[in-house]
């Protein structure tokens, strides 16, 4: 690859093997965020997320020295945070968090509740929609759930999809057709 | 198929089209095409507006704000990591030793050049202690390596958003 067309983060990456740490923190400020909220919305669960983020981040500057930007660095990224959550949801661990899932949508409900809260009738429908849409998430098949995520909030295209789940690009079309018409069964009555 | 017509996705096995359109992932030409084919075709009309409704029930969904010590607890996560690493290169030979894959003659000559180097170093050679063995020399380097790794680590901790940055984030 000419270094010319070596995008931006795998120019850091590049230097970050070299013993850049700087090049690092400048990654970590950038994806901090969209590896947290991609972990969140997988395992629905804030602190198991975030140490799985880390986990993340952590196994990125331990493998320094052996990278090479064969492929975008978000694909590298994120094909680490798919392994992990994927791994979490398959050893289930998933399970045990179901408890903490009503707790934390309760939380989350209070929370929005006193943040915002217009009317209490407006609040309620809020609330009850923010519920089933996590609800549509949850009951998506693990592998279907992180295409949505990433298609959705990522907006990567259907081939960086693959190459992050390791799949055909014709797998990731089909995953995604199937994921979106179970989320348009259950969510397609909050119309208007 | 002319130029401004496009044949029902739904048909011809192309939903991924349709999905793409409602997501906005289309270029304007082929949004064009879709919409002409979305207003006739009743199908592709239902599936579309309700993908739509799907799209901003997702939008509606906020990310959780990101815990002030994240940057802290992954900082400690990698120190400690990269601590655990060198201590394992650094008694690697003691470890085969004890475990007996090595025999009686490199642990001798490694202990001989431990000596050396604590030698060296007590005397306060003006010259850096001569490398007896290459062991020495491989030993030094893993401990220069580590030294940096440690340094690293300090830069890390320097390098952590203050309180406004964080805010920010
Ligand atoms: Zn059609």
């Amino acid at each position: 690859m000419a270094v010319a067309t070596i995008e931006r983060d795998a120019e850091l990456m590049l230097r970050v093997r070299e013993g850049d740490i700087e090049s690092f923190a400048v990654l970590l400020e950038k994806y901090r965020g969209p590896v947290v909220h991609f972990l969140h919305r997988m395992i629905l669960n804030q602190a198991v997320a975030e140490e799985l983020a880390q986990e993340v981040f952590l196994r990125v500057y331990r493998s320094r020295a052996n990278y090479e930007p064969t492929a975008k660095f978000t694909t590298w990224l994120f094909r680490i945070a798919s392994h992990l959550a994927l791994n979490h949801i398959r050893d289930g661990r998933h399970e045990r968090n179901q408890a903490s899932l009503d707790e934390e949508i309760g939380e989350g409900m209070e929370r929005q509740v006193a943040s915002r809260g217009p009317s209490v009738e407006q609040t309620l429908v809020r609330e009850s929609k923010f519920v089933e849409i996590r609800r549509a998430i949850q009951n998506l098949p693990a592998k279907q759930r992180a295409a949505v995520l990433m298609h959705k909030y990522e907006e990567m295209e259907y081939s960086q999809i693959a190459a992050v789940l390791e799949c055909s690009e014709s797998a990731v079309k089909s995953l995604l057709f199937r994921a979106y018409e179970g989320l348009r069964a259950k969510l397609a009555h909050l119309a208007g | 198929m002319s130029p401004n017509t496009m044949s029902c996705p739904l048909q011809s096995g192309n939903a991924d089209v349709l999905l793409s359109y409602c997501a906005h992932m289309l270029d304007e030409e082929r949004t064009e095409l879709i919409e002409q084919h979305v207003a006739m075709c009743a199908e592709c009309f239902a599936l579309a507006e309700e993908q739509k409704t799907v799209w901003a029930a997702l939008d509606g969904w906020e990310s959780e704000p990101i815990s002030a010590g994240f940057d802290n607890a992954l900082f400690a996560r990698i120190a400690a990591a990269e601590r655990s690493s060198a201590w394992e290169q650094w008694t690697a030979p003691v470890r085969q030793w004890l475990a007996g894959d090595i025999g009686w003659k490199p642990a001798l000559s490694v202990g001989v050049a431990c000596l050396t180097l604590v030698v060296g170093i007590y005397l306060q050679n003006p010259a850096r202690p001569v490398a007896a063995t290459p062991t020495v020399e491989i030993a030094a380097q893993e401990l220069e390596q580590a030294e940096r790794a440690l340094e690293d680590m300090e830069m890390l901790r320097q390098l952590e958003p203050t309180a406004d940055e964080e805010k920010r984030l």
